[in-house]
């Protein structure tokens, strides 16, 4: 039997690795393998690092601390190339808020009219779909980015945390200029310049808080059932209608009722904003909801994440 | 051996054992195994899921590397070749600390960084941003990033169009930026998986002094590759992987004789019958051949002796 048909067999041990001379790069005189594999393993292990090890939650924070400059180039790349093969190029992150402006206010604010009770309802109506969408983009687009970022998962070592975490990023500066058409309708229809208007950078900051850690949790199980992406679409439907983005809850359900409104972070959050902005007025319960929700968030999302570590971009 | 043994303990085993170990060790293989699960595309019948619990997809462990060890020492460039399939680009990702070995370990002195930058770039934005987005990719600060962005353009030949967006780059323009900006954050351990074949002859000629420069530098290059001439030329050691084990770790020309041989084996041999029939007409051609030759031979002598 020829040498190469023991090894079609599987049979390299038994073979003497195919026949050629074994590297003898220590002892020439060494006894046995064995005891060579030994001595390697030792040495490996007092003087080498295991590869494949999982960090403890400070080490990871501080490697996702260390790749911070990487999230922040994959973000505003991404930003940069949404727009890229467009005649009007960036102009869009503008434009693309005042379009969906202007058909909310035609169907609901001229058609429907769910205008009760609300005296600016085209700012109103501002505040409500521009801080919905930030939240409902960036936690689906933040489930997906495991998936979509396979590649670079299974080619490149760092904290995967980094994906959600500039995904969010990303839709968080294109949330900017929709902050900035904000500013421009209030005053277009007659609001002041009011010193709670300030309070937006804090709002932002918790909102995006809530995003992170929410995309995180929605990562780590759309990596593990990508079937999650065709769910989230219909939650985020209900969000819609259940956080008063359209319409003053207050004036359509029970007091009893606005207590579980008010217990939804993202009416939370757009009831808080609409406060700032329309009337200049802070409550403090719907502050303390939005910040609990966003640091329970973040923690959580941060320890569910990590959990999945070793096992992502593996689908 | 057996048990657990502290630094101490092993330093001492260490010491007593003759001769010392070479200290440049870089990376050790342990007995790894690698094996991950792949869906399979099937229909699952009812017996079959209810065998399996109710779980709607059939998968299938795939046992890429089975049981691979050796070390890997400061300066040496390594090859490793196989036939497709036998696990090389598998036991590059566990190298590199991508997949998890599912039994025994891969050690390392440092990270080792795979030549798979590509994956971290966006096709959409120009080579400028690219080869800023791949620096930060590999773990360089900021700073590192404008200290090496000259350098990798200029080493990448691509001066004129790093302006343009890199989905108007061609494949060879491509390697050559992948290759630049992986070894210009100087690794300690540079994995290649099939890079090189990509680029220009004049490229390959500076990708291969830039291997060398690393090896130079006391860090350990692994080059897996298909081009065995490519690999005789730049590596000072090669391993072999035959369906997942390790079957030949040697010098390149010994190994690559013994792969040349491995690879002109007769494969598909005929059935039995098949085969002694072939003998038989080739007897029996020869025997004919034969035949005619001294039929020749003969009519040859008849007419020297009528000429003579």
């Amino acid at each position: 039997m020829p040498w190469w048909d023991r090894l079609d067999k599987g049979g390299h041990a038994a073979l003497g690795y195919a026949g050629c001379r074994r590297r003898r790069s220590l002892d020439p005189a060494r006894a046995d393998d064995r005891e060579h594999r030994e001595t390697v393993g030792m040495a490996a292990q007092a003087t080498l690092e295991r590869l494949g090890g999982t960090l403890s939650a400070g080490d990871y924070l501080r490697a996702l601390w260390s790749r911070r400059q990487f999230a922040i180039a994959i973000a505003v790349g991404e930003v940069r190339s949404q727009h890229m093969n467009t005649a009007l190029g960036n102009l869009w992150l503008v434009l693309n808020p005042l379009l969906q402006m202007g058909v909310y206010y035609l169907v609901f604010g001229v058609i429907i009219g769910t205008d009760r009770g609300v005296d600016n309802f085209l700012a109103f109506l501002a505040v409500g779909v521009f801080l919905f969408h930030y939240t409902q983009r960036s936690i689906m687009a933040g489930a997906k980015s495991l998936l979509k970022n396979q590649g670079l998962i299974r080619s490149i070592q760092f904290p995967r945390a980094v994906l959600p975490l500039a995904t969010v990023l990303a839709h968080g500066l294109s949330f900017l200029p929709a902050a900035a058409v904000l500013i421009f309708i209030a005053l277009a229809t007659g609001e002041s310049p009011h010193w709670t208007w300030l309070l937006l950078v804090p709002l932002f900051a918790v909102q995006t808080l809530f995003n992170i850690g929410m995309a995180f949790i929605m990562a780590r199980i759309t990596d593990r059932f990508p079937d999650m992406q065709n769910v989230l679409p219909f939650v985020f439907r209900l969000l819609f209608y259940v956080s008063g983005v359209l319409f003053l809850a207050a004036r359509y359900v029970s007091p009893e009722t606005l207590v579980w409104f008010q217990l939804n972070p993202i009416y939370a959050m757009i009831s808080t904003g609409r406060g700032i902005i329309l009337d200049g007025t802070l409550n403090g319960v719907l502050w303390l909801s939005a910040g609990s929700w966003a640091v329970a968030a973040m923690v959580t999302g941060f320890f569910v994440f990590r959990a999945g570590e070793r096992d992502y971009g593996r689908g | 051996m057996s048990g657990i043994t502290g630094v101490a303990d092993t330093r001492q085993v260490l010491a007593d054992r003759q001769p010392p170990l070479d200290p440049a060790l870089t990376l050790v293989a342990q007995d790894a195994h690698v094996t991950y699960r792949v869906y399979e595309d099937r229909r699952v019948g009812l017996q079959e899921l209810v065998s399996r619990g109710g779980k709607l997809r059939a998968s299938r462990a795939i046992k890429a590397v089975k049981g691979v060890s050796f070390e890997a020492r400061a300066g040496e460039v390594i090859g490793v070749i196989g036939a497709n399939g036998s696990g090389k680009s598998t036991l590059l990702q566990a190298m590199a600390g991508l997949l998890p070995c599912t039994d025994g370990a891969i050690y390392a002195r440092s990270q080792p960084v795979i030549l798979g930058v590509g994956a971290a770039l966006q096709p959409l934005l120009s080579g400028r941003r690219n080869v800023e987005l791949g620096l930060l990719a590999l773990g360089a600060s900021q700073e590192q990033v404008e200290e090496q962005f000259d350098e990798v353009v200029e080493f990448s030949g691509l001066e004129d169009s790093i302006d343009l967006p890199l989905r108007t780059y061609s494949s060879g323009m491509k390697a050559r930026l992948h290759f630049a900006i992986a070894t210009s954050i100087k690794p300690d351990l540079l994995l290649i998986d099939e890079a090189l074949a990509v680029g220009d002859a004049d490229f390959r000629v500076r990708s291969e002094e830039r291997i060398r420069a690393l090896q130079a530098h006391a860090g350990t290059v692994f080059i897996v590759s298909h081009r065995l001439s490519e690999i005789q030329r730049t590596c000072t050691r090669v391993l072999w992987l035959c369906a997942g084990e390790l079957a030949a770790d040697g010098a390149p020309g010994e190994v690559l004789a013994k792969y040349r041989e491995w690879v002109g084996r007769p494969r598909n041999r005929p059935p039995r019958q098949q085969r002694e029939q072939r003998r038989r007409w080739r007897r029996r051609r020869r025997r004919r051949r034969q035949e005619r030759r001294l039929e020749r031979r003969r009519q040859r002598r008849q007419r020297l002796q009528a000429e003579g």
